[in-house]
């Protein structure tokens, strides 16, 4: 039996999509809708192809080295103590990502499900809940990923079945009057609720056939980007721009006006809301299991689970700082833009060109 | 047991050994006689009274020998060497036949039911196969009945079982691979495989683990089961097991590995999965379509044995607005006279009736019957009356109990069970948030889950989902179009149709 845990890349795909998905989806349409109106969905085109490209860096770079994580990889390729540098920014973006997820994902309860209950108490829940997928290995977060996909499917089918007869088309025009200035303004936010692809780092290692992996990244991310512009187009249709520009929330306010006839259930939003826990969960899961996976490749050792625990309380402080919802949505937008370009995009270049010129070194030498 | 001690030339001497190893055992019938024409030859025979075929020993060995033997040339020194030969090949008409060198084994083969033949002036012991105590007839299974199908069931005898799993594959490639497990219980475990199809490395695996089992007795195969699963911790079995032999020998041919343990009635097999748990092997023999709907609704019971009480707790309690407003008016008006809040009413209901199970599963029969319509009908309805409990919940308790004996699996309805309460605790503290903290345990769990290295929710989860193995979990489409054998046994012979 093979005693290192393997997933197959149908898994990989799921675990990319399950998490990039996650708190990134409530506020996406507003977010786009605020600086491009009408054409938001080209900022989440153009930052989908954006993370496809970053995908295949990320892809390329982590199959040079085969069954390594990246944050064993990168010690072969620059010096160790340069290494851990990187490693550790990378760790610390892993938590204020978890932070800010688990924060908007308690705001989000309070608002909709739990009127009384603190954030505190949701928040320190759901991080130990997530705590015990992530001292587990690879193999059970990607069959986890597989669960969780078709509840995606089936959340978005009912919602734009439910909301199909109610909707006005005519609210998605005018089309293609792009302010080509508010352009890179709006992409720059909008790629952030791509990020999640960094599984990549530690996932890419226990692949059962890498090579074929590419297809499967690049396709889970062409979902997501699918998904996420059904989410705008649905809820501009139903709220019309300039209703969608005051929703903090819209893909939340569009599953309280769903109403199914003859459903046992008068509100489907809570049923959809207790799925969509699962969905936060699904992207927790894996970031917090690739920040033990790091740690435990900083201190060398052979197992990430006890690194897991002494996360919670440091992420539980990082979510608790902002005072309030757009107080925390500002930080984010500060810190995690800033960290994802590092973390996700320069340094993995960095070390891909560096790898890519040792090989030719030695390729030339032998 | 002590060091080996070999077998003396001296009949008494061996005689006096086995006497004293087996000291204070008086159910061991010793029985010493003298063969030949000048009865100068002594022999014994030493069996544990009760396990042995009486008419076997005494027709064919002990009158051959006493009878016959007479005409034998009894001078020990001239058929030293072919004495054994003469007496098996000659006298004894017993089938099988072996020879061992120590008392030990001797001893051992005594307790298995087999019958010791001593020959004196000879340093060996001849064992004759003599098996024969009282067992069960073949019954129609208690626990999986079907209404079409065959109807024999397994039982305590492992010879029956694995003829009866023999008789339904006939084909050289079924193996049979024999262990003894238990110091002190030596009880003996069969291996069934088909070896073209059966994959080596979980073959393999589960050797490995029914070797490692150190344990003084298996009385029950799940009792081997607990010692050979992959997670010993958790609610939830990883291993399969069944009183019919069909479902035996179509897991056989699936490529998954049988082990039949003497003295139990349950089979196990391996590898298991959540959905073959949720298969039974009535759904093959119905039509597709019904066996299809079958499948479905089972899903539905699993789903409402793990939630329905917590779902009531978390609606009545925290979010009654999800409910349609007349609806929510009866619930708020029958509960109106109930003084607890929803999750004490929900337990209170829930102890009952794991109580009335218990009753019901101890005293089975008439007074079984008995405590069932006591319990569900009477306390019931006087609860309802009394005002303890709303009538809403007594609906839900009874439809969630239906639900969790509708699944085929009773260890995977328990495992579900012990979460049914976990999560109606959750549900009480934080309502629907706390339903779905409680089911991520779950799911988390059953994702961690493996069964000898196949991971227990596949295909859900991954394995044999493009070969679009739900066809034959969530579904039952024709036989015509599962080709291929599921890809969770990894199969060597993949195909089951060219």
């Amino acid at each position: 039996m093979d005693k290192d845990p393997k997933i197959s890349n149908f898994q990989l795909r799921a675990l990319i999509i399950t998490t990039i998905i996650g708190t990134g989806i409530l506020s996406l349409p507003n977010s786009v809708a605020r600086e491009l109106n009408n054409d938001g969905w080209i900022a989440i085109l153009i930052s989908g192809l954006i993370s496809i490209s970053v995908v295949v860096l990320l892809n390329k770079l982590t199959r040079l080295y085969p069954r390594k994580t990246y944050f064993e990889f990168g010690k072969e390729i620059i010096p160790a103590p340069l290494f851990n540098i990187i490693s550790i920014i990378t760790i610390a973006y892993f938590l204020v990502i978890l932070a800010f997820e688990v924060r908007i994902f308690a705001e989000v309860m309070r608002a909709y499900l739990l009127e009384v209950t603190p954030t505190e108490f949701i928040i320190i829940t759901m991080l130990l809940v997530t705590v015990y997928i992530a001292r587990s290995d690879i193999s059970t977060l990607g069959r986890m990923a597989v669960m969780i996909v078709p509840l995606i499917i089936i959340v978005t089918v009912i919602i734009v079945f439910a909301v199909l007869p109610k909707i006005d088309f005519t609210n998605v025009l005018p089309l293609l009057r792009i302010d080509l200035k508010a352009l890179p303004k709006a992409i720059f936010p909008t790629v952030f609720s791509y990020i999640g692809y960094e599984i990549i780092f530690v996932a890419m290692a226990s692949v059962d056939e890498p090579n074929k992996s590419l297809g499967y990244c690049v396709r889970g991310i062409i979902f997501v980007m699918a998904i996420y512009l059904l989410t705008f187009f649905i809820t501009l249709s139903e709220f019309g721009i300039h209703e969608l520009k005051r929703q903090v929330w819209p893909s939340i306010t569009l599953m309280r006006e769903v109403d199914l006839p003859g459903f046992f259930i008068e509100n489907i939003d809570a049923i959809i809301m207790a799925l969509w826990i699962l969905v936060i969960f699904g992207t927790m899961g894996p970031i917090m299991y690739a920040s033990g996976v790091a740690l435990s490749k900083v201190f060398n050792t052979k197992k990430h689970d006890f690194f897991i625990l002494p996360l919670v309380p440091i992420i539980y402080l990082l979510s608790l700082i902002p005072e309030n919802l757009s107080k925390t949505y500002m930080y984010a937008g500060k810190t995690l833009n800033y960290f994802a370009i590092f973390a996700t995009f320069i340094f993995p270049l960095g070390l891909y060109i560096i790898s890519l010129l040792k090989r030719k070194g030695k390729g030339g030498k032998a | 047991m002590p060091d080996e001690i070999l077998v003396s030339k001296n009949l008494e001497e061996n005689i006096d050994t086995i006497k004293d190893i087996l000291k204070d055992c008086d159910d061991i019938v010793y029985r010493d006689f003298k063969a030949g024409i000048e009865q100068k030859l002594s022999l014994a025979i030493v069996y544990t009274d009760g396990l042995i075929d009486k008419d076997l020993i005494s027709s064919f060995a002990l009158e051959p020998l006493m009878i016959y033997a007479r005409e034998v040339e009894p001078n020990p020194k001239s058929f030293k060497n072919n004495l054994f030969e003469l007496i098996t090949k000659g006298n004894i008409a017993v089938s099988e036949i072996k020879e061992v060198d120590t008392i030990n084994e001797a001893v051992e083969a005594i307790l298995v039911g087999e019958t010791a033949l001593l020959i004196d002036k000879y340093d060996k012991i001849v064992i004759l196969s003599s098996r024969g105590w009282p067992t069960r007839s073949i019954n129609e299974p208690q626990t999986e009945t079907v209404i079409r199908g065959p109807r024999d069931g397994f039982t305590e005898t492992l010879k029956f079982n694995t003829t009866l799993i023999r008789r339904r594959i006939r084909d050289p490639k079924l193996k049979l691979k024999n262990f003894q497990v238990g110091r002190r219980s030596k009880t003996d475990v069969a291996l069934m495989y088909i070896e073209d199809i059966a994959n080596e490395k979980i073959l393999n695996e589960v050797k490995e683990r029914i070797q490692k089992v150190d344990v003084d007795a298996i009385t029950d195969s799940s009792i081997l089961e607990y010692f050979i699963e992959d997670n010993y911790l958790s609610p939830f079995p990883q291993i399969e097991n069944t009183e019919r032999p069909d479902s035996v020998a179509a897991s056989l041919y699936e490529g998954r590995i049988a082990i039949v343990v003497d003295n139990s009635p349950f089979v196990l097999v391996v590898p298991a999965t959540m959905g073959s748990l949720l298969q039974s092997s009535e759904d093959y023999y119905s039509r597709w379509p019904i066996a299809s709907i079958a499948r479905l609704v089972r899903y539905v019971s699993a789903l409402i044995a793990v939630l329905a009480p917590s779902l009531y707790v978390a609606i009545t309690s925290f979010h009654p607005g999800l409910l349609p407003t007349q609806l929510a008016y009866y619930v708020a008006a029958s509960r109106a006279n109930v003084p607890f809040p929803a999750i004490v009413e929900a337990f209170l209901m829930e102890i009952t009736i794991e109580l009335l199970r218990e009753a019901g599963t101890r005293i089975s029969g008439p007074i079984g019957t008995t405590i069932g319509i006591v319990g569900g009908l009477i306390i019931g309805q006087a609860a309802v009356d009394a005002g303890i409990v709303s009538p809403l919940m007594i609906i839900i308790v009874a439809v969630t109990t239906i639900a969790s004996f509708g699944l085929p699996s009773y260890e995977f309805a328990s495992g579900l069970r012990f979460y049914r309460f976990l999560i109606m605790i959750f549900s009480a503290i934080v309502g629907l948030y706390g339903v779905v903290l409680g089911l991520i345990l779950m799911l988390t769990q059953l994702a961690k889950l493996t069964s000898f290295g196949v991971p227990f929710t596949a295909p859900y989860s991954g394995l044999g989902i493009k070969e679009g193995e739900l066809k034959d979990v969530v579904v039952r489409v024709p036989i015509q179009w599962m080709r291929r054998r599921p890809a969770f046994t990894m199969p060597k012979d993949k195909k089951r149709m060219k």
